[in-house]
């Protein structure tokens, strides 16, 4: 006999207010749907109406887990549609706090991840704690703690503050060891391996014919980063491999989250060697005026969810368009199909392994 | 690259047996003398990227779907029907996806009307 | 005077008037023990889980949050009764009260200390163990009636997940009255007067000590009231005022569950020097504590994965087990 379950969006463990409707016999997942918008704010249409600099807090507000990814892919798209060279320095310091970002939503991820399948809060007040080392660094680069409005077109608000670089060696220093333990508190469990392994196994074709993106993606075996194929900023100067997994289950991809978190831990340690000095300030926000009317502008990046797609017409004060990408929108579109004939447990540990954001998802 | 409406489903068969099998985004701008429908293709192995651009007129929006080049179109139909009351043809209508939004015009066109009362299905 | 004629002693009452008044105040300190018990436990488990954690815990009220748990009593106890529209009346309200009243009974049935032995069964420990078996069938009824899907979805599981602890129990509670020669919980706690049973039947401790961790609905078996899978479980419509005999419940079975580990395997209330209440009273917060920090560190299981290991695992080992003490202790 085939019930149907109603999941949220008032619930434990649906990261926000996703509503799953499942329909199970027995215990196994026959049939899986989304609900979702209850989080849209139509900041599409928002934009629309504000000039170019007053919409990168609208962008942060997307994705609350990461916003210094989203406000950079705004400005970087507004700096395509004018034409702006990003000064030298400006793009070593994007890429550092991009990858700090990186590490602050993994470890978030981790956290609830570890809680989906039952950990009753440990890993997530551990990863929490350590985030907020990580959110300290990103806070004295910016000024703020969570929503940092940090990007000008052409550089940064301000560049990083004196002795950050011996500050972010330590945090790393110590986050490094942290992920250590974490994944030998993890992968040493029997129970969480069983959680995890075998479990929303999506096949590398599915997985590129539903259109998924970033960690779920790579944790199928597809070796895409956009950092890498099709690089920005300096990620080409730097010595920088995607990590892939080719199970595609939801261990593979907590896995390909792990390993990235060690990359980018190398990453901002690299960049910050190899930083140039010089001047990192961007424009005034006054004097923004894309040069052309009309002009579509299409940019990608990587966010710690997936690849971003900011597709902008540009007009001359405001954007005449702006469509957005959203990873965890495709992401959460693919989870019928993973978890089609799961068990009704392995719901929250796919969910958890998608990594949703919902106010990314419904935008 | 500009096609014509008619031919969106064999154009997109073909660049999937090129090799543009992973669909990015569908999208679509209001010009207001005509919405623009943007299918993006990516070509994965040869990382190259393909833009298909589909004019409709406003007052008879539709396109046919191509759910079954892409699968992943499937959220990204139900957006754009949604958002700019382009109808999809050829596939189930499903449930409205975001806002339940149900009034004329639809929210992304230009033409909308901030602040006027709406109704919402479902 | 044994300490339990001291009522009727001090009241100066005879024959089954004194009886009665005894078993009264028994049960009424019982009852006070356990209550100061779930107390004290609520506590202690909401500050030693924030220090695995790297938190605080309670802090503000009193020294150290203790008197936290009293605020939210205070406050749940303060808050409206709402039962569900479709909930069963009878059913939904009157189990948590039963279960509860069951719990105590159970450990009023157990012996505390020599001088404590109200109702020394012979077969003392049979009864104890099926009552207790009545726990998830009362969870069942529960869920069924208060009308919520995540509550009947509880209330299968439960049901469940008796078949996949309680052979494996049964057998181990074979072995340990075959070991003490008698069903009778004040002989199985003399019987461990040289050596406890833990140590002299091992595998047989395990599987207890697991199968117990599953009757109490402690991690990693709490797939009851999972909290991320099914909100609360069969608890998700219970408001306030029951919710507050939930908690007490929660940790009443928990001292019960302790309190028979204890006796079973490490030799109720024996010890040196301190009086025998003590000792137990000891043992029963050193099982507790332990089972408390699994809660912290375990990831829950499936439901599916604890049938399968309660048939490939428990049930094989709870066998050997038996014969394995036939062989070496009694044949």
């Amino acid at each position: 006999m085939v019930t149907r379950i109603n999941i949220g969006p008032v619930h434990p463990s649906t990261h926000g207010v996703l509503r799953l409707v499942a329909d199970v016999d027995g215990d196994t997942v026959v049939n899986l749907e989304p609900h979702i918008g209850f989080l849209h704010r139509g900041v599409e249409k928002l934009v629309e109406t504000r000039m170019y600099m007053q919409n990168p807090p609208y962008m942060e507000k997307l994705d609350y887990i990461a916003p210094m990814s989203y406000d950079d892919a705004y400005v970087a798209t507004v700096e395509k549609a004018m034409g702006v060279e990003v000064k030298e320095r400006a793009m070593w310091v994007r890429t550092v706090l991009l990858e700090l970002q990186r590490i602050a939503s993994h470890l978030l991820w981790l956290g609830t991840m570890a809680n989906d399948v039952g950990q009753f809060f440990t890993v997530f007040m551990w990863a929490f704690t350590d985030r907020d080392m990580v959110m300290r660094l990103l806070e004295e680069a910016s000024g703020a703690r969570m929503f940092y409005v940090n990007m000008r077109i052409g550089g940064l608000i301000r560049d990083l503050p004196p002795g950050f670089g011996e500050k972010a060696g330590e945090v790393l220093a110590y986050i490094e060891k942290r992920i250590k333990k974490y994944e030998n508190f993890l992968e040493k469990d029997p129970l969480f391996t069983e959680r995890m392994k075998g479990i929303g196994v999506l096949s590398r074709e599915r997985a590129i014919e539903l259109g998924v993106t970033g960690p779920v993606l790579r944790g199928s075996g597809v070796g895409y980063d956009v950092r890498k194929n099709n690089a920005y900023y300096v990620y080409d100067k730097l010595n920088f491999r995607p990590q892939t997994r080719s199970d595609g289950d939801c261990f593979a991809r907590y896995k390909v989250r792990m390993l990235e978190m060690a990359e980018s831990i190398r990453l901002v340690r690299e960049a910050l060697a190899k930083m140039p000095e010089g001047d990192a300030l961007g424009m005034p926000i006054k004097l923004i005026l894309p040069s052309a009317k009309n002009r579509m502008v299409s940019l990608s990046r990587e966010t710690p969810r997936g690849e971003c797609l900011m597709y902008m017409v540009a007009d001359s004060q405001k954007p005449y368009r702006l469509s957005i990408r959203a990873p965890t929108f495709i992401n959460l579109a693919a989870m019928p199909e993973i978890s089609r004939g799961c068990r009704t447990a392995d719901i929250f540990a796919i969910s958890g392994s998608l990594d949703l954001v919902m106010g990314d998802v419904d935008r | 690259m500009k096609i014509e409406r008619s031919e969106l489903g064999k154009k997109a068969g073909e660049l999937k047996a090129q090799g543009y099998s992973y669909l990015v985004k569908i999208t679509a701008v209001d010009y207001e003398k005509y919405i623009e429908v943007v299918y993006m293709l990516r070509n994965l192995s040869e990382n190259r990227d393909e833009t298909l651009e589909v004019d409709v007129d406003p007052a008879d929006a539709w396109v046919p779907t191509v759910i079954r080049e892409f699968p992943a179109a499937d959220w990204y139909e139900r957006e754009m029907f949604e958002m700019f009351g382009i109808e999809i043809k050829g596939r189930e209508a499903r449930r409205l996806l975001l806002e339940k939004w149900n009034g004329k015009p639809a929210p992304l066109r230009k033409n909308f009307v901030w602040n006027a009362p709406y109704e919402t299905s479902d | 005077m044994p300490i339990t004629s001291i009522v009727s002693g001090y009241l100066h009452l005879s024959g089954t008037l004194a009886t009665a008044a005894d078993t009264i105040a028994y049960a009424v300190a019982i009852s006070i023990l356990i209550v100061a018990f779930d107390y004290v436990f609520g506590w202690l488990e909401r500050k030693t889980i924030a220090k695995i954690q790297k938190r605080h815990g309670p802090t503000y009220a009193g020294k150290y949050g203790i008197l936290q748990n009293m605020a939210d009593f205070v406050k749940l106890l303060s808050k409206e009764h709402v039962a569900p529209k479709r909930a069963d009346g009878l059913l939904f309200l009157s189990t948590i009260p039963i279960m509860l009243a069951l719990t105590i009974f159970l450990v009023f049935l157990l012996p505390l200390a020599p001088t404590l032995l109200e109702t020394n069964l012979g077969f003392g420990l049979l009864v104890v163990f099926v009552l207790l078996s009545f726990m998830p069938l009362i969870i069942f009824a529960n869920g069924f009636g208060s009308g919520n899907k995540f509550a009947a979805i509880s209330a299968q599981r439960s049901v469940v997940m008796l078949l996949s602890y309680e052979i494996p129990l049964i057998f181990v509670i074979a072995s340990v009255g075959a070991l003490a020669g008698s069903y009778n919980l004040a002989s199985v706690v003399n019987a461990q007067s040289q050596w406890w049973f833990a140590l002299l039947m091992p595998i047989g401790f395990v599987v207890f000590f697991v199968a117990m961790l599953a009757e109490l609905e402690r991690p990693p078996f709490d797939i009851r009231e999972a909290d991320n899978e099914l909100i609360a479980g069969w608890l998700t419509d219970v408001s306030a005022p029951y919710y507050v005999l939930a908690l007490f419940l929660d940790y009443s079975r928990m001292f019960l569950g302790s309190l028979l580990i204890a006796i079973l395997f490490f030799g109720g209330w024996s010890g040196p020097l301190l009086p025998p209440v003590v000792w137990l009273l000891i043992k029963v917060f050193v099982i507790s504590f332990f089972i408390m920090v699994i809660r912290a560190t375990m990831v829950r299981m499936r439901i599916d994965r604890l049938l399968r290991f309660g048939w490939t695992w428990l049930l094989p080992l709870s066998l050997i087990n038996l014969i394995l003490t036939y062989l070496v202790f009694i044949g």
